[in-house]
């Protein structure tokens, strides 16, 4: 796999790349997706010789965001794709794509109530059928933050300060 | 398995539906599969799941995440100790603890015993499901000496919680190398007896090859890894491509097979415990004295914000538990990627057109352990 002309083709569908520390984060690349390009990139994961590790959804304000771990088998490339949900929770199915994430956005709409529109059979999975509306997994109102407070902190440019230069040795 | 079905007339007329599970012994475990069954071909699969949910997820959300350590054993309690492993690296990734040496090679002795075991189980009820009695007699006389091992030193028999973020709970004694050095001779004089009583059995043959046949292309479409991705040619294995604590340091191969049937990952998975084998010599000579806990974990373990994820290779695949924190201690969000839940999902496509008694053979080698797919 030739990770610069993979990137290359990110560049088309994503809203931002950032490269990850993986012996800090455990991955190496994290994508910003607009929710109508998931699809396009599932896809070109799929050329790729991506396979799809997870599917998941996180609950923060403004709205639900959802994150889909690639990894490849040939070499080290461990990917977070992610995008928001649109005002009706709603998402792009990728099943078609990698029927592996059939189950996996089943159990999304069990603990999240994100529906992934297309999805041939969007039935409960993990929980009973009776508790279909229950999204245990939804924040309360008290304890849902923001999506900056979850993300990392990018490290403080460093700033030549008169103070910092004063505790230098002289 | 080519569809030879003689279509009759009218083909739905001879359907019926099938219900096999929850508690069917060959689900190994509250799963529960529904076949529509025409004479004994399985034309259509639905799994049902759930029964064994626990909310390790929500659980996860609402405690310190150092605590969370006991739940990841009981998810799969066949791989608890590689559970707790990956745990444990998750944290100690996002606040920078260092494990000591000795507690690495601690981590990787006990790991392995603990796949050992897990495949000596599969090993036996596999066969059991097949028909033969006998073999699960032998496989269990092996995997009670692990189990004895492992509870010497962990306290427990199945469910560990022995890993602590910065190390593991207590230090092994010469006890315990002993004993482990005494299980590697024992294990590896009983592989050829293995082989001439399981693995060369003509009936064991038949029922294996060219069943439920995998390849590299349908195992990334749904993620299949672990045995069954080896199985069907590609080499990969976490502790190889992303080699995770110490597991660089150590010459072990990585066992494939290229046709990707129930005997491809029935042979991968038989010639995994010799290399876990070879890890656990080699662990074991090397092994450096010094302490088995990082010198200062925090007791109130605060995660900088921010998503990390750490995966490893459990005896069913990859494992992978993705940690979303605001900054506090306890997790904004935990999610645990289990192997079988991934590999389970192949099931409609894989033996779609099957004899039932091949479904059975296909549901063995995906060796299933249920409650880490309901988690």
């Amino acid at each position: 796999m030739d990770i610069k002309a993979v990137k290359t083709g990110w560049k088309k569908l994503a809203k931002a790349i950032e490269d990850v520390d993986y012996a800090v984060f455990g991955y190496d690349y994290s994508v910003s997706l607009e929710q109508s390009n998931v699809r396009d990139f599932a896809t070109m994961m799929l050329d790729n010789g991506f396979y799809l590790v997870d599917l998941m959804a996180v609950h923060v304000a403004p709205s639900i965001e959802v994150v889909y771990q690639y990894a490849h088998v040939e070499t080290r490339c461990r990917v977070m794709a992610r995008a928001f949900v649109d005002s009706n929770n709603e998402i792009a199915t990728i099943s078609d794509i990698y029927q592996g994430a059939n189950w996996h956005e089943r159990e999304t709409r069990d603990f999240h109530g994100v529906v992934f529109t297309d999805h041939p059979y969007l039935e409960p999975i993990i929980l009973a059928e009776e508790d279909v509306d229950l999204k245990p997994l939804l924040k309360t109102e008290a304890a849902l933050k923001d999506v900056d407070v979850v993300r990392r902190k990018q490290p403080e440019p460093k700033v030549e300060t008169a103070a910092a230069k004063s505790q230098e040795p002289s | 398995m080519a569809m030879d079905v003689e279509i009759l007339d009218d083909p739905k007329h001879h359907r019926y539906v099938l219900n096999m599970g929850p508690q069917h012994p060959s689900t190994h475990g509250v799963l529960r599969v529904l076949l529509e069954l025409e004479g004994e071909y399985a034309m259509e699969l639905l799994p049902v799941l759930g029964y064994g949910h626990r909310c390790h997820e929500k659980i996860a959300e609402h405690k310190p995440a150092k605590s969370f350590m006991p739940n990841t054993a009981r998810m799969d309690y066949l791989g608890a100790l590689i559970y707790n492993h990956g745990f444990a690296q998750l944290l100690e990734r996002a606040t920078g603890i260092e494990v000591p040496e000795r507690a690495e090679y601690i981590r990787v002795i006990t790991s392995e015993l603990n796949r050992i075991q897990s495949h000596l189980l599969w090993y036996g009820a596999y066969l059991l499901d097949l028909g033969a009695f006998t073999p699960i007699m032998y496989a269990f006389d092996d995997r009670e000496h692990i189990l004895d091992i492992l509870e010497d030193v962990t306290g427990s028999r199945l469910t560990y919680c022995y890993f602590r973020v910065g190390g593991v709970s207590k230090d092994i004694d010469d006890k315990f190398v002993t004993s482990t050095r005494a299980f590697i001779d024992r294990l590896r004089s009983r592989f050829p007896m293995y082989e001439g009583l399981v693995n060369g059995n003509v009936i064991l043959q038949k029922r294996l090859i060219d069943v439920g046949e995998l390849d590299p292309k349908i195992c990334s479409r749904y993620g299949i890894t672990g045995p069954l991705l080896r199985g069907a040619g590609v080499g990969y294995d976490l502790r190889k491509s992303e080699p995770y604590s110490i597991y660089d340091r150590f010459d072990f191969e990585v066992p494939t097979e290229t046709k990707g049937d129930c005997m491809a990952s029935f042979l991968v998975r038989f010639r995994e415990m010799e290399q876990s084998l070879r890890i656990i010599e080699q662990a074991l000579d090397s092994l450096p004295e010094g302490p088995v806990m990082a010198a200062k974990v925090p007791k109130k373990l605060k995660i900088p914000a921010g998503d990390y994820n750490s995966s490893v290779e459990a005896p069913r695949g990859e494992l992978s538990y993705y940690l979303v924190s605001d900054g506090t201690d306890v997790p904004y969000r935990l999610k645990v990627r289990t192997p079988s839940y991934s590999n389970l999902s192949v099931i409609p496509e894989m033996c779609q057109g099957m004899l039932l008694s091949d479904v059975v053979s296909a549901m063995g080698a995906l060796d299933l352990v249920i409650p880490e797919i309901d988690r």
